[in-house]
Parts: structure tokens; C-alpha cells; sequence
């Protein structure tokens, strides 16, 4: 079974118990404000999430021990993912944030495929995140 | 039966909600028939062609060569070349033609409407030869810029321009530019993927020199397409791809090759691809496809108005010729979620760059969601997707 930070999971719960999928992509648009924003300015090639479709980007810093993440992105779901993904690895030290599996996005009905596509924002979101994180634990 | 109840996936659900495939530009459903005809081919005749004396190998040999000719029917063409698609025909036009037929200093023209698969081929062509490429711009209101291209023709040895674009729908005035190539010696090839789904094209008396275009895009599987050519360019492709089928003889010493198109078909063909393609094509004649396209385009520049009342930019004209494409942008909802709400609640469309970025950048847009309507389309799933655009710019704006 895979495991998940308990914020995520009661996330992940509260998902579940929606039936309808455009009730539960609202749900995630109203999550994209749960990641700290990374103003425009400080966009750059570092920064930006390749493959997305729109613009997107994603930076993670290690503070005393434990990972920040802070984003933006032109389409609401990716930031919306963002907001999921901030508040399930806020106060995780790096070993802990990345043993968060990319299966959260499928679990929480919102998308089918996470196989990494040109078309699949969120896939390519997650794996910037933690090779951003692998890359820190170095 | 309705032409809609033949096909299977049309009865299905996505996300609780009917489907309502929209996405036909980038590929199109298929009926029973061809389901059924590969089927077939693999449960009863499966077997390789143009080899073996016996039964199984007739009929397999048989229903492939059958594709062919029912190709040159339906476009008037003698010589047809069985390829992946429509990007492995382009690419075979470049190393066949292109390679035996082109120097250094010499020009290509392509458009900035092109698809990628009509841009990269001739980019690395052109970095290998010093081949000097041309693009004509497209105008504000989504057409060829004709004096450009006028300008351009002098000196060019190929046109490459593309029948109908993925992204506006707009059909290109093809026929000048043809005249006004061989007017200056110069060969054409039309990228046509998008073209003859929706109109039967006299290959002969049209008149292009090379004319591409895939089998999924018109109710046929995918993996195969084709390449028409004119029988005096013909003779002027060298081979491509070595290997069986397309040689006559082979020693330790060298090859010699078939002459007809099998010279261009290395290998075991698509078989079942292609027993699948011509049921696809006998389907095709089973309704008239004009008026079919009269309706879709009606129902396309119908969208397009509602869309452009809700404050969105579509970019397209929907003239009578032109596809039934609705390529469309709202001012403040992203694309990429747009294209997530809408499917779900069923609808399929899509959402990007459509593999033709240089266009996009002249529109000066990195993308945007594309409804594009084929022959099983109803009004009533217009209508649908109107009023849930209506409802996401209600919620969302």
C-alpha cells in the first residue's frame, strides 16, 4: 500500500468521497493558492517545468533540514497540484519528501495517465520537484 | 443503422457522461467495418505478402495490394507508395527525391502553416545540403501571405505547403500555387492529412508532384498513410530503405531493385493496417462526403460565433472549403484546464501547440483548445459543448 504524509492522505480522502470529476477539479483549483507563489521576475530556464504545455514554474529550497517549495503556474490545475504537493511535503525533511509517490494525482481522481508525456503538466511538475529534492540530499 | 451506431466507441462513457469526441484533426474513430475487416484478416488469412505460393499468402497479399488500388481509384493516381503515415511520406519525398535531386544552394519553400512533420524533414535536409529554406508568412486573418510566396518562387526546386491547417481549418488556394511552382520548374509536395478527409481530390488533374496523407485521419487505423506521385517525378526517387520486398535481385556484389512501388517498401508491409484502411475507404462511399462536409463546416463557423460571443478569440474563418476546425483561446481561462473541465463532462478536445508552433508564434500564441468536428459529430454535441464553455466561462472568468 502506498504510503502518504497524513495531510495528503486526509486530502486524498476528501477526493475520494467526491463523485464528480469537474467537482473535484474545482476542488484543486481552489488548492492553488496553497503554494507559496514564485513571483514572475524570478522565473528562469532553472525554474521553468519543460514539457508543460503552458508556463510553469518551480523552485525548492532547504531550510534547516526541511524542503519549501515554491511555484506558479498559467493553468490552474498544475498549480492547484502544486498546492497539494506544498502541503504534503511542508515540514518533511528531504529522505521523507521524496519517498511521496506521484500516484496522489490518480488517487485523488483527478488524473488518469501519469506516464511522463509532453502533455502531462503534472507529471513533469513532480519530477522537477524531486529531482530538485534528490539534488539538495547530495 | 445510423452512420453514428457504427461506431462501437461512440456508445461509451467517459467520466460518467457520454463521450463526445471532438478531437478529429489529430485522429478519427473507426467504424465497425474496420474493426471487423483486420479482424479478420488476422483470425482467417494472416500470413506475409508478396512471397509464398500458398493460400494464406494470396489473400494477405491480396487485401494489401487491394488498399493500393483502391487509393489510385479513389485520387486518380498511378503511382500510390504505402507508407506509416503522413509524416513517413513527407520524409520519404525528402531522402528519395530530395537527396538525389537537390544541392547545395538550392531553395525549398515551405509556409509557416505547416505541420512539424512538413518543417523538420527539410530542416535536416537543408543543414546536411546547404539547402536555403523559404517560409511564407501567414496574414491576420489566418491565410497564405501570396505575394510572399510570389516573391519567394524565384530560384525554389520544391514547394511544400500544407492542403489544410490542423490548427485554422483553412484550406489553401492550392491550385495557384501549383501553377505558379511548375511555372518556375519547381516540384510540390502537398501535405494533405487534413485536406482529403474532408474532399476527394483528382491527384492527376490536380497536378501536385507529391501529395501525403494517413489512413487515421479518415476513419482507418493508424500506422499507415500513403504518398501519391506523379509517375515522371517517380522516376526520379532513388531508394530509401533497403531490405526484402524492394529489391529484384541481390549478389555479394550489389542489388539491383523493383521499379514499381514496392521499391519504396522495404520489409514486411502493414498488412493488416491496410486490409483495415481499404474497408475504411469502401465505408467512405457509403455517404456523401460533400454534404457531410457542408454540414460540419455549418456546424464549425456556428461554434466559432457562439464562441467569439463569449469573448473568446478563434482563430479561423470556416469557408466552404476550409475544415471544420474550431481552434479557440479565452482571455483569462487557461486552455490546459479548460480542456480538463470540459472532459469531465465527456467532451474530448485538445489542447497545445498542435505540432505547429511556428504558426502559433506568428499568431503570436503558444497554444490553444481545438474542437475539431468529423462525419459522426451532431449538432446537438455542438450545442453541448457550447453551453459547457458557457458554463466553465460562467464559473471560471
Amino acid at each position: 500500500m502506498t504510503f502518504y504524509p497524513a495531510a495528503l492522505q486526509e486530502l486524498i480522502e476528501e477526493f475520494q468521497e467526491v463523485a464528480d470529476k469537474r467537482e473535484r477539479l474545482e476542488m484543486v483549483f481552489e488548492l492553488a493558492d496553497e503554494v507559496m507563489i514564485l513571483p514572475a521576475d524570478q522565473w528562469s530556464d532553472d525554474t521553468r517545468i519543460r514539457g508543460c504545455q503552458s508556463e510553469a514554474h518551480v523552485l525548492i529550497a532547504v531550510d534547516e533540514g526541511l524542503v519549501h517549495m515554491v511555484g506558479a503556474a498559467d493553468a490552474k490545475l498544475v498549480q492547484g497540484l502544486m498546492g497539494v504537493l506544498s502541503i504534503a511535503i511542508e515540514g518533511l525533511t528531504p529522505a521523507q519528501a521524496v519517498l511521496i509517490p506521484v500516484d496522489f494525482a490518480e488517487d485523488m481522481g483527478l488524473l488518469n495517465s501519469l506516464t511522463p508525456s509532453r502533455s502531462n503538466g503534472f507529471r513533469n511538475m513532480y519530477d522537477k520537484v524531486m529531482d530538485e529534492i534528490r539534488t539538495s540530499m547530495e | 443503422m445510423s452512420l453514428r451506431e457504427q461506431f462501437p466507441i461512440l456508445q461509451r462513457k467517459v467520466n460518467g457522461h457520454p463521450l463526445v469526441y471532438l478531437d478529429n484533426a489529430a485522429t478519427t474513430q473507426k467504424p465497425q467495418v474496420v474493426l471487423d475487416a483486420m479482424n479478420a484478416y488476422y483470425s482467417e488469412s494472416n500470413a506475409n505478402v508478396h512471397r509464398a505460393v500458398h493460400t494464406l499468402a494470396g489473400e494477405a497479399t491480396e487485401g494489401y495490394e487491394s488498399c493500393r488500388t483502391k487509393l489510385k481509384e479513389r485520387f486518380n493516381a498511378s503511382r500510390v507508395i504505402i507508407t506509416s503515415g503522413t509524416t513517413e511520406a513527407i520524409n520519404l519525398v525528402a531522402h528519395a527525391w530530395g537527396r538525389a535531386n537537390l544541392e547545395k544552394g538550392d531553395a525549398i519553400i515551405l509556409t509557416e502553416m505547416e505541420h512539424h512533420s512538413d518543417i523538420v524533414p527539410w530542416q535536416m535536409l537543408a543543414e546536411e545540403r546547404g539547402i536555403e529554406l523559404r517560409y511564407v508568412p501567414v496574414t491576420q486573418q489566418f491565410t497564405l501571405d501570396m505575394e510572399a510566396f510570389a516573391h519567394a518562387l524565384d530560384g525554389a526546386k520544391l514547394v511544400c505547403v500544407v492542403h489544410t491547417s490542423n490548427v485554422l481549418g483553412v484550406r489553401n488556394p492550392l491550385e495557384d500555387i501549383i501553377s505558379a511552382s511548375h511555372a518556375v520548374g519547381a516540384k510540390v509536395l502537398i501535405d494533405a492529412a487534413q485536406g482529403v478527409p474532408h474532399s476527394t481530390v483528382d491527384f492527376t488533374s490536380f497536378g501536385a508532384d507529391f501529395m501525403a496523407f494517413s489512413a487515421h485521419k479518415m476513419c482507418g487505423p493508424t500506422g499507415i498513410g500513403a504518398l501519391l506521385v506523379q509517375p515522371d517525378v517517380f522516376e526520379e526517387m532513388q531508394p530509401f530503405m533497403g531490405g526484402g520486398d524492394m529489391i529484384e535481385t541481390v549478389t555479394v556484389e550489389g542489388s539491383t531493385y523493383q521499379t514499381n512501388e514496392h521499391k519504396f517498401e522495404a520489409g514486411t508491409p502493414r498488412i493488416a493496417e491496410a486490409i483495415g484502411w481499404s474497408a475504411a475507404l469502401d465505408w467512405m462511399d457509403s455517404f456523401d462526403l460533400d454534404a457531410e462536409h457542408a454540414r460540419l463546416v455549418g456546424i464549425a463557423s456556428w461554434v466559432s460565433g457562439e464562441l467569439r460571443a463569449m469573448g473568446m478569440t478563434v482563430y479561423g474563418r470556416h469557408d466552404e472549403d476550409d475544415a471544420a476546425v474550431v481552434s479557440f483561446l479565452h482571455p483569462t481561462i487557461n486552455s490546459e484546464d479548460m480542456a480538463h473541465l470540459l472532459d469531465a463532462r465527456g467532451y474530448a478536445v485538445r489542447t497545445g501547440h498542435h505540432c505547429a508552433q511556428p504558426l502559433l508564434t506568428r499568431l503570436g500564441i503558444s497554444g490553444t483548445v481545438r474542437a475539431s468536428f468529423y462525419v459522426y459529430n451532431t449538432r446537438e454535441e455542438a450545442e453541448g459543448l457550447v453551453r459547457e464553455l458557457k458554463e466553465i466561462v460562467e464559473k471560471f472568468a
